[in-house]
């Protein structure tokens, strides 16, 4: 169980339109929904957004995780994002957010989920990982960093 | 040695009734009773609150959510065992799943552990911290991991 069997580069956006929070996950969830990885779009993004209403997923070290189960799934999802100019996402440091991962489960499926959460909570916690997906120049690049570190 | 308690481990997903399906299968065959375990895994919802991309509120939704889960479906297991004649009893534990699942185990003094297919390990670090390589490794007790979902299924439908 790996998140890049889940990360297609079809699921990636190395250069995010978007200059809010609430315009990165539209704009992930167009691109998830549009893969067809998301069968009830509006549904997924309401519940990723009340989820943000808990408290930012903006971690820190320019990495937010925007989350949630949602029905608005079918199984497991996750989509990438990176903001070159960074985006303000009330992190817990206050710093603009460069890497999005948006991610969704279906109910039923929690436990393979809060996984692959913690999996890639654990990548994010290494700097070089960080650095080499900010300069990532491609959707196949950031996917085959995920590949090589995971290995 | 005679195997008259089979432990079960599972988790809330549709490839475990397959494990138990043939945990249920053995026990007929044996005349042991089971013990079906499911592990919250409160480890995880611990890591995800410690790197804060979890809010309490929410690890507790989860963790609420994931007891119901896991309680719906050894209820399931306990049925299905019971439908074949066989002896089911059901544990919903918490905490580190292969930590649970080992010390359960050993303490229940279970002649075998059931579990569901090994995956495919693609690095070593897996080795180390896949919690059902884990459980395989640190057993008690001799383990069955079980495969072949078609064969499984044939097995158990022969079942009276």
């Amino acid at each position: 169980m790996k998140i890049s069997d889940y990360l297609q580069k079809e699921n990636c956006i190395t250069d995010l339109k978007a200059s809010t929070k609430q315009e990165a996950i539209i704009e992930i969830a167009d691109k998830l929904y549009s893969c067809g990885k998301v069968i009830d779009k509006e549904r997924f993004i309401h519940d990723v957004l009340r989820r943000e209403e808990l408290g930012s997923t903006g971690i820190g070290h320019k990495v937010a995780i925007p989350h949630s189960p949602t029905e608005g799934v079918g199984g497991f999802v996750i989509g990438f994002g990176r903001s070159i100019g960074g985006i303000d996402f009330d992190s817990i440091d206050a710093d603009k957010v460069n890497l999005i991962f948006l991610m969704g489960t279906n109910p039923g499926e929690l436990g393979l989920y809060l996984r692959l959460l913690a999996k890639l909570s654990k990548l994010l916690n290494d700097e070089n990982f960080r650095r080499e997906l900010i300069a990532a120049e491609n959707a196949d690049e950031a996917v085959s960093i995920f590949k090589r570190y995971e290995m | 040695m005679a195997i008259k308690h089979i432990v079960l481990s599972v988790a809330a997903a549709p490839v475990s009734l397959i494990t138990a399906k043939y945990a249920i299968y053995l026990a007929k065959a044996l005349q042991a009773k089971i013990t079906a375990i499911y592990v919250v895994n409160e480890k995880v919802l611990q890591e995800l609150l410690k790197s804060r991309i979890f809010v309490e509120v929410e690890a507790r939704d989860y963790e609420r959510d994931l007891e119901e889960q896991g309680g719906l479906f050894l209820e399931r297991i306990k049925k299905m065992a019971e439908s074949k004649g066989v002896e089911c009893s059901c544990m919903l534990l918490k905490g580190g799943i292969h930590e649970e699942v080992v010390n359960k185990t050993r303490e229940l003094g279970a002649d075998i552990l059931v579990m569901g297919e090994l995956k495919e390990l693609l690095s070593r670090k897996e080795v180390f911290y896949d919690e059902g390589e884990r459980i395989f490794r640190e057993s008690p007790c001799p383990v069955v991991v079980v495969k072949n979902p078609a064969e499984v299924e044939k097995l158990y439908k022969e079942l009276i």
